[in-house]
C-alpha cells in the first residue's frame, strides 16, 4: 500500500487562509461552517484529547515508574554486556550456499560479518523441522522438553493427525434456538509447545522485548514486551492455509492438499463466485460452511475485471494480486468472522480463473488472538495497513498443485516479505535497548519451491534449459544480505546482532514411501484385498501392524496399551523392534539411482530427555541427501512403491538426516565456538543480559566476545 | 422540528459531498497512523524516547489529518455559510413583542452629526424616552414600544436625508434582519438582510435590538446554531456509518 506523500504547501496556505478565516474572525453564524469542519474539529480534538489524557497519566506515574524500571533495569542491566540483541531469524538459511555466495562475491554484508565476526554452521535439531527447531531455539531445550517433534503429532485412539503446536476448540456448551445452535464462551486455543521462550525471563528482568513472526509463538504467551506471532497461526478456516481457485473450468479433480475448486457462474455480463470460509459456528453439528459472494465484471479490451467483494470495487488486472480486500463471513445473529485474503486474476479469457489467498486473521481486527498484547498486531495494522497473519502466509501449496506460476508465487513471497521488513525495522526504531527478534519464512519458502533449478537433473525441472532457468536462490540470498546490510546501519556498537537459521537445505528429488516400505517388509498389514490405503492408513489393519509412520520423520510403533489398536509390547519387545528397523532402515539405497536414501535412523529414547518424550515418535528418520518422506508417506497412505520420483515445484527440503543440514549463525562479534548448536541461543543472549541461566536448559552459553567487531 | 429537519437533511448533504471531495484513502491512512502512534504511546510506555517520538507523531498525524478533513471544507464553505446565514434570519430572532419595549440604535459616520440624526416612526410604534446620545461611539439610541404586530418601516437620519429600517413585530418566522449597514459587503452578507445604506450616508448603521431566539429540544433552551451543530454532526456521524464514509 501506498502512503500519500506529503501535501503541497499551496495547498496549506490555502487551508489555513480559510481556517484562519473562519476561526480568528468569527461572527455569529459562521462560527460554525457545517458538519464537515465539526468532523475534522472533533476528530482531531479527540485524537489530542485521548493523547493529553495519557500524557497526563504518564507524566503522574512517570516517576514511579521510573523509579521501578531504573530499579528493574539496574538488576538487568547490571550485569549486561550488550545493550541490545538483534537477531534475524531467516527459517532455512543454507551455510553451504551462503559459503558459496559469499565466496562469489554476492553477499557483501554476510562477508563482512564472516569476516569481523564470525560464521559458523549451527546444528540443529532432531528432526531438522521448522516448529521443532525454532521451539528449542526459543526455549534452549531439546524436544523432549517442549514437546514440538513435528507439524503433526498422532491421535493415540485413531491414529489421525493433529497439529501438534495448539489446538483450538469450540466452546464446549451452547443452547439451541430454532435451527441456531449459540456457542456459549469463546473458542478454547491451547498452546502445545511447553518451555519458556527466553525472552520471558528478559522480560522479567525489566528488558524490553519485540518479537516478531519466531514460529510456533501462537497463541501468543503473555510477557512483558511484544509479540506478534508467526508459524502456526491459522487461516480463518482453522487450516494451516487454505487457498481457492475460483474457475468457469469444469473439473472434479480435487487438489491434493491446501486448496479447494470453487465454480464460477456466469449470469450475463458479470460473473459470480464465493469463497468458502470457515464452518458457521450457529450450525452446530450439522456442519454449514460461512461464504463470501463475490462478483467479477470482465473486460476484455483492457484485460482487466471490476471485481466486487461486499462493499469494495477494485479493478484488477491479468496476472495482478489486488490489495488485501476486507472479508465478512456472516453467520446470523449478528455472528460473523473477519478475514482479509488477496485475489489474483489468473485468466479472463476464454475462461476465467481467480486465486484467493487463504483467509488470513484481519490483524486490525483479529478475531483470534495473534500477538500480545492484542493491540500490537492492531498497531502494526494500523501503522503499515493489513498483512499476513497466516502462519505460513506464502502459499506453496497453490504454487505445488500448479494454481499459481513461479512469477506469481515469488510476487506473494516478496509482498509479505516487505510487510516483515517494514514491522523489523519499526521494531528496531522501538526497541533502542533489549531485545529485538524477527524471522523471514521467505528463505524457506522459496528454497523448497525453487531447490529444481539449482540442479541439472532434478525431476521437477527437467527438460528446462540452464539458460532459461533463474536464478532465484541466489537473488533470494542476495536479498537477504541487502536486508542484513540495512539493519547493520541502523544498530550501534553496543548492539549484538545475530543471523540465524534453525536449518539448511538439501535437494528433494526423490520421495521415499516409508508406509510402503513398512508394508512390503511386513511391519504394516492392509486389510484383506487391500494392497494400498487410503489417507490416514483408512485400509490399515492395526491389529497386525507393528509400525507406520506419518508426518516428516517420525517412525512409531504400534505399542499394546499406548496406541488404541496397539499389538506390540512395550518393553523388550518393543526395544527388539526398534533396533531391528533401525539395523534394517539404516543405508536403504534406492535401487533406481543407487543412492542412499536413509543415512540414518535414531532412537529417541537416545536423542530426547525430558517430561514429554512420551509424546515423541519412537525413531526420527534421517533420509539421505536428495530424498525426503513421500507425499503419500507423510499423509499416512501405503502405496505401491517405496521410491519415486518427485515431480512438484516443493524441490528443496531440510526433513532429512539433521546432520546433513545444520542451519546458520552469523554475528557481529566473535564466538570461539566452532560447533554451536541452536539449543545454545537462548542461554547465550541471557547470559549476555546477565541473567542467570535456568537449571533446565540444554544449551550452553556461547562465548562471544565482548569487544565490539571490526 | 424544522430545525431537526434542516441538521438531518445538511448533515447527509456534508457526509456525501465529503465522500466526493474527500481523499478517503489518504483520510483512512492518516486516521489509521494517528490510531498507531496512539497505540505506540501505550505499548512502549517505558521507553521515554519512543513515547516522546510518538507524541509528535500524534501531533504532525493531527496536522495531516485536519489539512486532509478541512480540503472538502472548502467545497462547501461558501454555499452553507450563506445557506446558514439566511437561515440565521429566520431562526436566530424573535420578532419583536408588542407591548415591551426595545431599542433601535443609530451609529453616526462622526460625532457632528449626532444632534441632526431624530427617529421618525409609524403608527403603531412610539417612543417611551428621550434619545440618548452616546458620543464616545457616535451612537444615538432610542427606547421603543410597538402597540400592534405587523411589519413597520422606522426613518432616521436629518431631516433632509433619513433612511428606512425595517422593524418586525410578530409572534411566527419572520425574515429578520437586526441591522442596516453602509458598507462592507461580507458584514452586510453576514449580518443584514435589507439594501445597503448609501456610502455617502451621515449613518453608518442602523440597529433594532431583536431577542435572540430559544428553541425548545429535550428538556433544554437552545440557540438554534448549537442545536444544528448537535444535530447535523449527530445525523452525519450515522450518515456516514450507514454509508461507508470514512471520515
Amino acid at each position: 500500500m501506498k502512503y500519500p506523500s506529503a501535501p503541497k504547501r499551496e495547498h496549506l496556505g490555502l487551508f489555513l487562509a480559510i481556517l484562519g478565516l473562519i476561526l480568528l474572525c468569527p461572527l455569529r453564524s459562521e462560527a460554525y461552517a457545517g458538519p464537515g469542519a465539526g468532523f475534522a474539529v472533533l476528530s482531531s480534538f479527540w485524537t489530542l484529547f485521548i493523547a493529553f489524557l495519557y500524557s497526563v497519566y504518564a507524566f503522574l506515574t512517570w516517576p514511579f515508574r521510573h523509579l521501578l524500571r531504573s530499579l528493574r533495569r539496574r538488576k538487568a542491566y547490571g550485569k549486561a554486556q550488550i545493550k541490545r540483541a538483534v537477531i534475524l531469524g531467516f527459517d532455512g538459511m543454507d551455510p553451504e550456499l551462503a559459503a558459496r555466495f559469499i565466496a562469489e562475491g554476492k553477499l557483501p554484508n554476510l562477508a563482512k560479518l564472516q569476516e569481523q565476526g564470525s560464521f559458523r554452521k549451527l546444528r540443529t535439531t532432531f528432526p531438522a523441522i521448522s516448529p521443532v527447531a525454532w521451539s528449542t531455539f526459543m526455549t534452549g531445550v531439546n524436544p523432549g522438553k517442549h514437546n514440538i517433534y513435528d507439524f503433526l503429532g498422532r491421535d493415540l485412539k485413531n491414529y489421525l493427525p493433529f497439529l501438534s503446536s495448539a489446538e483450538i476448540r469450540a466452546p464446549k456448551r451452547n443452547f439451541k434456538i430454532g435451527k441456531y445452535t449459540i456457542p456459549l464462551g469463546k473458542p478454547v486455543i491451547k498452546g502445545m509447545r511447553r518451555g519458556t521462550p527466553f525472552w520471558h525471563w528478559l522480560g522479567k528482568s525489566g528488558i524490553f522485548c519485540s518479537v516478531i513472526r519466531v514460529p510456533v509463538t501462537f497463541p501468543p504467551e503473555k510477557f512483558p514486551g511484544v509479540l506478534l506471532s508467526g508459524m502456526c497461526v491459522p487461516d480463518l478456516k482453522g487450516s494451516q492455509g487454505t487457498f481457492c481457485l475460483c474457475t468457469t473450468r469444469q473439473s472434479c479433480d480435487k487438489f491434493r492438499e491446501g486448496g479447494v475448486r470453487v465454480p464460477i457462474q456466469r449470469n450475463g455480463s458479470a460473473l459470480h463466485s464465493y469463497i468458502p470460509g470457515p464452518e458457521d459456528p450457529l450450525a452446530g453439528n450439522s456442519g454449514g460452511e460461512l461464504r463470501v459472494d463475490f462478483e467479477i465484471r470482465p473486460d476484455n479490451g483492457k484485460n482487466q475485471a471490476r471485481m466486487t467483494v461486499d462493499s469494495e470495487k477494485f479493478n484488477l488486472k491479468v496476472g495482478e494480486y489486488s490489495p488485501w480486500v476486507p472479508v465478512k463471513f456472516k453467520a446470523g445473529l449478528g455472528f460473523s468472522a473477519r478475514g482479509i485474503c488477496r485475489f489474483y486474476l489468473k485468466e479472463l479469457s476464454p475462461e476465467v480463473e481467480v486465486y484467493v489467498t487463504p483467509v488470513n486473521i484481519d490483524p486490525g481486527r483479529p478475531d483470534l488472538p495473534i500477538s500480545h498484547p492484542v493491540t500490537y498486531s492492531i498497531y502494526l495494522a494500523k501503522l503499515f495497513g493489513p498483512y499476513a497473519t497466516l502462519g505460513l502466509a506464502e502459499d506453496t501449496w497453490a504454487l505445488n498443485e500448479e494454481v499459481l506460476d513461479d512469477g506469481a508465487f515469488l510476487t506473494q513471497c516478496y509482498a509479505n516479505h516487505q510487510d516483515r521488513e517494514r514491522m523489523l525495522f519499526d521494531a528496531l526504531d522501538k526497541t533502542r535497548q533489549g531485545l529485538c527478534a524477527c524471522v523471514f519464512d521467505t528463505t524457506d519458502r522459496v528454497q523448497h519451491m525453487f531447490w529444481r533449478y539449482l540442479e541439472e537433473d532434478h525431476p521437477a525441472a527437467r527438460g528446462v534449459p540452464h539458460a532459461e532457468r533463474p536464478k532465484v536462490i541466489e537473488d533470494l540470498y542476495s536479498r537477504m544480505d541487502g536486508l542484513i546490510g540495512r539493519v547493520m546501519k541502523q544498530i550501534d556498537e553496543e548492539t549484538l546482532l545475530l543471523i540465524v537459521s534453525d536449518h539448511g537445505f538439501k535437494s528433494f528429488a526423490r520421495c521415499v514411501n516409508l508406509n510402503a516400505w513398512l508394508h512390503q517388509n511386513g511391519y504394516l498389514a492392509l486389510k484383506s484385498g487391500k494392497t494400498e490405503s487410503g489417507d490416514w492408513f483408512e485400509d490399515v489393519d492395526w491389529s497386525r501392524t507393528r509400525a507406520y509412520t506419518m508426518g516428516l520423520n517420525g517412525l512409531y510403533l504400534n505399542v499394546k496399551g499406548r496406541e488404541g489398536e496397539g499389538i506390540v509390547p512395550a518393553g523388550s519387545d518393543g526395544e527388539a523392534l526398534k533396533q531391528e528397523l533401525r539395523t534394517k532402515l539404516n543405508g536403504l539405497v534406492d535401487p533406481a539411482s543407487g543412492r542412499v536414501g536413509i543415512t540414518g535412523v535414531f532412537d529417541c529414547d537416545a536423542i530426547y530427555a525430558g517430561p514429554y518424550v512420551d509424546n515423541a515418535p519412537d525413531l526420527i528418520v534421517g533420509y539421505g541427501e536428495g530424498f525426503r518422506a513421500s507425499w503419500d508417506s507423510v499423509m499416512g497412505k501405503v502405496t505401491g512403491q517405496i521410491f519415486e520420483d518427485n515431480l512438484k515445484a516443493w524441490s528443496g527440503d531440510h526433513c532429512v538426516d539433521p546432520r546433513l543440514v545444520p542451519g546458520v549463525l552469523f554475528s557481529n562479534r566473535k564466538i570461539a565456538e566452532e560447533k554451536p548448536g541452536i539449543v545454545d541461543v537462548a542461554p547465550t543472549i541471557l547470559k549476555l543480559f546477565g541473567l542467570e541461566l535456568p537449571a533446565h536448559f540444554d544449551g550452553k552459553p556461547l562465548t562471544v566476545s565482548t569487544e565490539p567487531a571490526g | 422540528m424544522l430545525v431537526v429537519l434542516i441538521s438531518i437533511v445538511i448533515g447527509f448533504l456534508m457526509v456525501v459531498v465529503f465522500r466526493y471531495t474527500s481523499d478517503q484513502k489518504a483520510i483512512r491512512i492518516a486516521k489509521d497512523q494517528l490510531k498507531a502512534h496512539l497505540l505506540a504511546v501505550r505499548l512502549f510506555q517505558d521507553q521515554l524516547p519512543v513515547v516522546l517520538s510518538s507524541y509528535g507523531r500524534i501531533v504532525r498525524g493531527t496536522g495531516r489529518y485536519l489539512q486532509l478533513a478541512f480540503r472538502p471544507l472548502l467545497f462547501v464553505i461558501f454555499p452553507l455559510t450563506l445557506l446558514v446565514v439566511q437561515l440565521d434570519r429566520y431562526l436566530g430572532w424573535t420578532g419583536l413583542p408588542t407591548g415591551e419595549p426595545f431599542l433601535i440604535k443609530a451609529q453616526a459616520a462622526d460625532s457632528d452629526v449626532l444632534n441632526t440624526i431624530d427617529l421618525r416612526l409609524p403608527p403603531g410604534l412610539e417612543t417611551t424616552a428621550p434619545a440618548v446620545h452616546v458620543p464616545t461611539e457616535n451612537a444615538i439610541v432610542w427606547r421603543v414600544v410597538a402597540h400592534e404586530p405587523g411589519n413597520y418601516n422606522v426613518n432616521v437620519g436629518p431631516s433632509e436625508k433619513a433612511f428606512s429600517k425595517r422593524v418586525s413585530v410578530s409572534h411566527g418566522l419572520e425574515r429578520i434582519s437586526p441591522v442596516r449597514l453602509r458598507g462592507g459587503f461580507w458584514e452586510r452578507m453576514l449580518l443584514s438582510a435589507e439594501p445597503a445604506l448609501p456610502t455617502d450616508s451621515p449613518i453608518r448603521s442602523i440597529e433594532v435590538g431583536y431577542p435572540s431566539r430559544s428553541i425548545p429540544f429535550i428538556g433544554f433552551e437552545w440557540n438554534w446554531i448549537w442545536l444544528f451543530f448537535v444535530l447535523s454532526l449527530l445525523a452525519g456521524f450515522l450518515f456516514k456509518s450507514m454509508l461507508g464514509i470514512e471520515i
